[in-house]
């Protein structure tokens, strides 16, 4: 199949999920009042958040893939959702309440925690001129304890109904009611995206190695940058409002390029739709498995994605030897 | 006559080594240089350098009389083109696509490809001969195939100035000679000057114009590549004996491996 009619697929199957998933659940279909109070409010919403999350999340994966030439380099395994929870930790535990141009501080809390795991992820980098993908992700490794265990602190150190709510924040999960927090969150996700999508030649160039970008002529450093500024603000704004939701930056678009290829002027579309639909399809059983309560979403990303995870480590190392 | 290519006293250091110094040559147009010397001699740093992928301490690289510090890393890609050594990691590319790629330089993000890009295309596809496999994956290429694609999308920038980290390490004799015969032909019928790093020392003297032989990052002798086979510095160079072969069909002076100490 060539990338045109695979991208074609997988925007109709995107649609069509998008299309059918609100009418899953407990709830059946009937006329009345009730019904479509909780078809446009809560279902509706629900799964558009689920979109727009997945997608943001995955083509942020994407993106960390192609730059550090590794199909396990996230933001997640590099401990950047990490930095992000423990912002909007802090932002919970100090009972801060602000907005700073319409943006909640919750949000812009999580986005500096962010930015601080991705500096040192890329001082880490940088250096030995020579660091082996072995080492990013030991590093990424001992990034994730450490934020974790500043966030267990602050969890310690707080009240039970604040210690809950960062619990619960923390397992990821889809939920909300109305459409305030998607107006909140569609912003970052799109100028993420749109960067991404403006920058589809220089990732394909950045995939095939630093010297061969530079020599192409790509202002490597400078592209660089505004990637991990823009992938920051886009997972500081998820993880704020939804929690860490696992793995689905590291799935998603490994899958999009046995599918598609790696060329990202398909596989960016791809991994966004693909990645959309698939915390849509994830976020519809964690609310129907064991109705009426719900799992939190990111238990079975989580659940998928380790294996998964494992799988990937034990074929790069049989590639390897 | 000014020089089309001149490097004037570069100086290269990382924060406790000193990996160039005292590195001064000029070309003229439709030059070919080789940059011979033991492993760890800085030959490759030399390229990169120019391609401003390793940051220069002190010096000057000059190109038509403008210090290569002065354009920007697209506008430097238009006028220098650069060949990696073949590296470890698999590219997952079609062929076609990366060659395209190399057209990177002249486009911006929203440009579409255009009658001088196909022209472009068309020619280092024609040139390097990478017709039958353009629709194949670069991981799936043999050594010699997979050099003429990296040729191939390098030429693809149109730039006056190609380098080429070892192009033949890796090749067997019949890929080599093909890859050799494929950047004289760049040279002198295409007139691009060419800047190559070789380990193949009776290839570098006989092909080349000009040679530049480093040794712990500094120049160890420099000039016309027919002159080199016959100075002492050999010895020197590499740290080896050498014994002197004329080539019986070429005549000229090969230099080979002395098996006595």
């Amino acid at each position: 199949m060539t990338a045109k009619s695979v991208l074609i697929t997988i925007t109709i199957i995107s649609l069509f999920t998008l299309g059918v998933s609100p009418y899953i659940g407990q709830i059946h279909f009937d006329n009345s009042e009730l019904y479509t109070q909780i078809l446009t409010q809560i279902r509706l919403p629900r799964v558009l958040l689920a979109f727009i999350v997945g997608a943001g999340l995955a083509v942020c994966g994407m993106v960390f893939q192609a730059m550090f030439h590794n199909p396990l380099a996230t933001p997640f395994t590099l401990g950047v959702a990490s930095g992000a929870s423990l912002g909007a930790a802090s932002y919970v535990f100090l009972g801060l309440s602000f907005s700073v141009l319409g943006i909640d501080g919750s949000s812009l809390a999580a986005f500096s925690g962010a930015l601080v795991a991705i500096s040192i992820v890329f001082a880490i980098s940088r250096f030995r001129s020579g660091f082996s993908p072995e080492t990013l992700l030991l590093s990424g490794v001992a990034i994730n304890f450490f934020f974790s265990s500043l966030i267990l602190f602050i969890q310690y150190l707080s009240n039970i109904s604040d210690s809950f709510r960062i619990i619960r924040w923390l397992m990821g999960s889809i939920n909300v009611v109305g459409y305030r927090d998607i107006v909140q969150l569609i912003p970052f996700v799109s100028v993420c995206i749109v960067t991404i999508l403006w920058l589809r030649r220089e990732l394909n160039l950045l995939m095939a190695g630093d010297d061969i970008a530079l020599s192409r002529g790509v202002a490597v450093k400078q592209v660089r940058y505004l990637l991990f500024f823009v992938t920051s603000l886009c997972v500081g704004a998820i993880v704020a409002l939804c929690g860490p939701i696992g793995f689905i930056g590291m799935m998603v678009p490994h899958i999009c390029r046995l599918l598609i290829g790696s060329d990202h002027r398909w596989l960016t579309p791809a991994t966004l739709l693909f990645g959309g639909s698939f915390l849509i399809v994830c976020d519809t059983l964690a609310r129907t498995i064991i109705a009426p309560a719900e799992i939190p979403v990111g238990v079975i990303t989580t659940l998928l994605g380790g294996p998964f995870f494992l799988w990937l480590l034990v074929k790069s190392r049989l590639n390897a030897a | 006559m000014t020089a089309f290519f001149a490097i004037d006293n570069l100086v290269v250091t990382t924060a406790n080594k000193t990996l160039l110094s005292d590195i001064s040559f000029a070309m003229t147009k439709g030059d070919y240089l080789c940059v011979i010397g033991p492993n760890g001699a800085g030959k490759s740093t030399l390229l990169k350098t120019i391609m401003s992928i390793v940051p220069l301490s002190s010096g000057s690289i000059k190109l038509n009389q403008t210090p290569l510090s002065q354009l920007k890393q697209k506008a430097l890609a238009q006028h220098i083109s650069y060949v990696p050594q073949a590296h470890g990691h698999a590219l997952f590319f079609n062929v076609n696509e990366f060659i395209k790629m190399g057209r990177y330089p002249y486009h911006s993000a929203l440009s579409d490809w255009s009658q001088n890009d196909q022209q472009a295309f068309d020619r280092a596809v024609e040139i390097t001969a990478s017709t039958p496999f353009l629709e194949r994956q670069i991981h799936t290429l043999s050594g010699g195939e997979i050099q003429r694609v990296m040729i191939a999308a390098a030429l693809c920038q149109q730039t006056p100035l190609l380098l080429l980290d070892e192009p033949t390490s890796f090749l067997d004799p019949h890929h080599q000679v093909e890859v050799h015969n494929l950047i004289r032909e760049l040279n002198q019928q295409h007139n691009i000057s060419v800047i190559e790093v070789s380990h193949d020392l009776n290839h570098a003297c006989q092909h080349s114009q000009h040679i530049l032989a480093l040794k712990q990052g500094k120049t160890l002798w420099y000039g016309n590549s027919t002159e080199f086979i016959n100075t002492q510095q050999l010895h020197q160079l590499y740290d080896q004996q050498f014994v002197f072969a004329t080539h019986p069909q070429t005549g000229a002076k090969v230099a080979l491996t002395s098996e006595f100490k």
